[in-house]
């Protein structure tokens, strides 16, 4: 299934709640799934031969630089001002 | 800060499970996935307003924009350095410090890249928590927001608020905002590709 489906019909559902002036408190539902969803993930993740220290190198590899990278084009658009 | 403790031994007991006993659960994790992903939006329905985004002005709304393909910019580096594949180095890079979108998202399609994309931006909104309060000395403090990607409207909205102050807080708040709605529609493109 198109993961667009379930957004677009969220983002649709929401939107009629918010018309209807209906509050919802989404933060346990979203806290479960998430949790839930992360075991699996994790499940997934250790049926595969993969090096912890590989995982956790490119993690910061990746966190420094694209990190770098929104600071680096946001200081050029506030040198452009 | 408690909650990424429970996610963090959520992903912890999955591998370990995994590794040792290698549990099937069928096509749970996209029905999951999905579940999240509708709730997700309907967050996103009840709380998005275009018309107060305008009143902000141009500038507001520009600066999630570089935020974004500065992330992509740095995701292609990386993957050039790592020699990871462009499509994985792009969407672990445009999830902008969404773990919990991004690891499962990416998940789907590759366990090795999903559990990278978790880490990465995971670690992204770690390295902000620690690092705002000194970077925000050196540079403007508009400016260092972008850090924290889409964080900035929650888990790091506290760190900016105390350390930027209430016009940095309003600025974090509105670029986290706009790119917790653009990634779940930015991330299924790059993936698709």
């Amino acid at each position: 299934m198109n993961i667009f489906i379930p957004l677009i019909v969220g983002v649709l559902i929401g939107y009629i709640l918010r018309i209807k002036n209906r509050k919802i408190n989404l933060e346990v539902p979203i806290s479960a799934a998430l949790l839930l969803l992360i075991f699996f993930m994790g499940i997934k993740t250790g049926n595969v031969k993969i090096s912890a220290g590989w995982l956790l190198g490119s993690s910061i590899v990746f966190a420094v630089l694209t990190i770098t990278g929104s600071i680096g084009i946001a200081l050029l658009m506030e040198g452009r001002k | 800060m408690r909650f990424v403790l429970y996610v963090l031994a959520a992903l912890l007991i999955g591998i370990a499970a995994g590794h040792f006993y290698s549990p099937d659960f069928g096509n749970l994790y996209e029905i999951m996935l999905y579940i999240l992903i509708f709730v997700i939006g309907i967050d996103l329905g009840m709380n998005f307003q275009l018309g107060e985004l305008k009143k902000l002005g141009r500038n507001a709304l520009i600066l999630p924009a570089g935020t974004l393909i500065g992330s992509v910019l740095g995701g292609l580096a990386a993957s050039l350095l790592l020699g990871i594949g462009l499509r994985w180095g792009l969407a672990i890079s445009a999830g902008c410090g969404w773990y919990s979108l991004t690891g499962p998202l990416i998940g789907q399609y590759s366990a090795v890249y999903g559990a990278l994309g978790f880490l990465a931006n995971l670690t992204r909104e770690i390295l902000t928590i620690v690092f705002y309060p000194l970077l925000s000395r050196r540079f403007p403090g508009n400016v260092v927001v972008t850090m924290g990607g889409a964080t900035t409207m929650d888990t790091t909205l506290a760190v900016m608020t105390k350390f930027g102050g209430r016009e940095v807080a309003v600025v974090a708040f509105v670029h986290g905002f706009i790119l917790t709605a653009a990634v779940p529609f930015i991330l299924p493109l790059i993936l698709s590709l």
